[in-house]
């Protein structure tokens, strides 16, 4: 599974956030290292909504870190309104992340429990004051209201609050400086199935009033597609697939993409279910495979995945990429 | 055929009813949940959190704390469950009825090597010796399908992968043979393609072994293609209980009806507008006498805040609770209704999108 390479970057569009050649690593002692990001290229368009799936520990939820600097990042460029956010240091930095706002899988261990949720809301504005929209009762009346919780609650504290009123308080604090780009890392994980459906909608109106570009991490398949326009599929710090939300989950290229596909508990209906299985165990990010970094599961497999890494290459002319040298044929009844 | 079906139940479960007295109230956890499974049989229960499925699996393997009051009939293989406890049958749980949870890290021993575990229980229920036991031990592991078991034997948990350690749980539970074996979320904790191998390995245990399964999830999807039949809890009862097609397809319950609408499905084009449910699962503490689900239930009408619907139908058929059913004459009048009049009779605001036709 490789995915390096520039092809699913895109210029014909208005592109907000351009991701070239992404790559992080973190050490783990005795001089080893876990390639948690390896050589990701990809660019969010203005409104536009991108889902990153991938199972536990292919490196998505580092990948939306990264662009919000929570963590080091070892090589490439983050490519922001003109500005490398992977290079920005200090007062610059600072002066660019109200725009790339954060929603967290758990709701409630991310709002300070000591605080009143109308000072959690309103601390961005405090320290930006002025320069980011005024600090006013009447404004933070108007996020809590847009989110849907109860002025009147302001007082309380984040433990009075259920799960999914406690997501929709931390995206009350998140638009209030008005952000550009909201990174919401498995926002709905975490919450009961018939609170979801609230939330995710909710995310929606949200992108729609305030204009926002979104990245949505989840490894919950039907979720992702649900909100996103477009789809990066994951693994062990590659991408192996970027498309069309639609298009890739009716016509998977990648045999992950596939497999991953398949195991969903109800599988879509074009995905071939009998073939798509995968066996084994997650390699080591530590060592990853030499070639494509799938070749330990995969049923296509040749010698030539264990020596040469695939590279990113597009379907016809469509908004469609996938790293494989031997991709699932596209069946022509579906 | 609800005489024949009684008959035949390995276990039959009689208006179960837990409560939790706190300092706030009495939790109304558990109420009058009743249900059978007849042997060979798997019965999915679903639910979100405070549903009441944990609970009903922790009473059926005795694990609850002592404070809990519990009432009700659980008569597993002729034998009075709820009596095995006071008569010191300890070698009851874990030898006929066993239990899978949902975290296998905290459910193994970290400073034990896994074919210890294993043996351990071998042990104690069944008097193995330890070099018998060690060998079965080797034996259920290569069952459950892990690699080198050989190997795994002398492993400790964190050694292995998040899937393989719930192997050895599974491995565990199914040591001394048991005859129903309850999974409670075994699949939370892991990712979707650990998880298909999981329900896989568990479907064909259950039918090499003829052993009967209770499978606990939050996800309607995992139920579907596992079980004969599942049944939907909330606010701690019984609402609707189904073979999976029917549930599937024709839902009565409207918590059902609007459970199965709210969840992303991957078949539907993205951006498609879900249908929420409006509100959140009520408290447990001094419940009013009416449906815990009517102020959140489009179909509302005045009789379901007056009293609690119970739950009936054909036993091993279709079963429900509500006075106004989906998908049914009675349940499009109420919806009508409440339509025209833009309100139900609990006060929910409702429009004319979404809910069921």
């Amino acid at each position: 599974m490789a995915g390096s390479g520039h092809a699913p970057l895109r210029e014909d569009l208005d592109v907000l956030l351009s991701v070239r050649d992404l790559e992080v690593e973190f050490p783990v002692g005795k001089g080893a290292v876990v390639h948690a990001v390896s050589s990701i290229s990809f660019d969010v368009a203005e409104g536009e909504t991108l889902g990153i799936v991938g199972e536990s520990g292919c490196g998505k939820s580092t990948v939306a870190k990264s662009i919000i600097r929570l963590n080091d990042i070892k090589g490439g460029t983050v490519d922001y309104q003109g500005h490398d956010l992977a290079r920005l240091k200090g007062e610059e930095l600072r002066r660019l992340r109200p725009d790339l706002q954060m929603i967290f899988q758990d709701p409630i261990s991310s709002l300070n429990p000591r605080r009143k949720i109308r000072q959690v809301i309103s601390e961005g504005l405090a320290v930006w004051g002025a320069e980011r929209g005024s600090w006013s009762q009447s404004r933070i009346e108007e996020l809590m209201l847009s989110v849907g919780i109860d002025p009147k609650f302001g007082d309380r504290r984040a433990h009075q609050f259920s799960g999914g009123q406690c997501q929709r308080i931390g995206i009350a604090r998140a638009l209030a400086l008005d952000p550009k780009v909201l990174i919401c890392d498995e926002p709905v994980s975490a919450l009961d199935v018939s609170v979801q459906a609230q939330v995710l909608n909710l995310l929606e109106d949200m992108k729609k009033r305030y204009g926002l570009t979104l990245l949505f991490i989840s490894h919950d398949l039907s979720v992702v597609k649900n909100v996103s326009d477009r789809i990066i599929v994951m693994y062990l710090g590659k991408a192996c697939e970027i498309g069309n939300a639609n298009e890739l989950y009716e016509h998977p290229r990648h045999p992950y993409t596939r497999a991953l596909l398949a195991a969903v508990p109800e599988p879509a209906p074009t995905v071939d279910v009998s073939e798509g299985d995968i066996s084994g165990e997650l390699p080591s990010p530590i060592n990853p495979p030499v070639g494509c970094r799938f070749n330990t599961r995969c049923s296509h497999a040749t010698e030539v995945c264990f020596t040469e890494e695939p590279a990113m290459q597009r379907v016809g002319d469509s908004d469609h990429y996938f790293a494989c040298h031997h991709p699932v044929a596209v069946s022509i009844n579906a | 055929m609800a005489g024949a079906h009684v008959a035949q139940a390995q276990l039959s479960v009689r208006d179960l009813t837990v409560r939790f007295p706190t300092g706030r109230g009495t939790v109304q956890a558990v109420n009058g949940v009743t249900f059978d499974l007849a042997r060979g049989a798997s019965l999915g229960i679903v639910g979100e959190s405070g549903s009441g499925k944990s609970v009903t699996a922790k009473t059926l393997m005795n694990l609850l704390p002592r404070t809990a009051e519990v009432s009700g009939d659980v008569i597993f293989e002729g034998e009075d469950v709820r009596q095995l406890a006071e008569q010191g049958r300890e070698h009851f749980w874990g030898v006929k009825m066993t239990m899978v949870f949902q975290d296998p890290m905290t459910s193994l021993n970290p400073v034990k090597k896994c074919g210890e575990q294993i043996a351990e229980t071998l042990r104690y229920h069944l008097k193995r010796a330890k070099k018998t036991a060690l060998a079965e031990a080797e034996d259920l592991l290569a069952q459950v399908g892990i690699p080198e078991p050989g190997k795994r034997v002398d492993q400790y948990p964190h050694e292995l992968s998040g899937g393989l350690r719930q192997r050895v749980v599974i491995a565990m539970a199914l040591a001394c043979e048991p005859s129903l074996l309850i999974a409670d979320e075994p699949t939370t904790a892991v990712d979707v393609t650990v998880q298909k191998h999981l329900l896989d390995l568990l479907d064909t245990l259950r039918r090499d072994r003829g052993m009967s399964m209770i499978l606990i999830t939050h996800d309607l999807g995992v139920a579907r293609g596992r079980c004969d039949e599942i049944a939907v809890m909330y606010a701690g009862r019984l609402v609707e209980r189904a073979a999976p097609q029917t549930l599937f397809g024709d839902s009565r319950h409207p918590y059902t009806d609007a459970l199965l609408r709210s969840i992303p499905r991957i078949d539907q084009p993205s951006h498609t507008r879900l249908e929420p449910i409006p509100g959140r699962p009520p408290e447990l503490i001094n419940p009013p006498e009416q449906c815990a689900y009517a102020p959140r239930c489009r179909f509302a009408q005045a009789d379901c805040l007056e009293s609690i619907p119970q739950i009936s139908g054909v036993a091993g058929m279709h079963e429900f609770a509500c006075f106004h059913p989906a998908n049914t004459d009675r349940g499009r009048e109420a919806l009508a209704a409440n339509l025209a009049l833009g309100r139900t009779a609990a006060g929910l605001e409702i429009t004319g999108s979404g809910g069921s036709s």
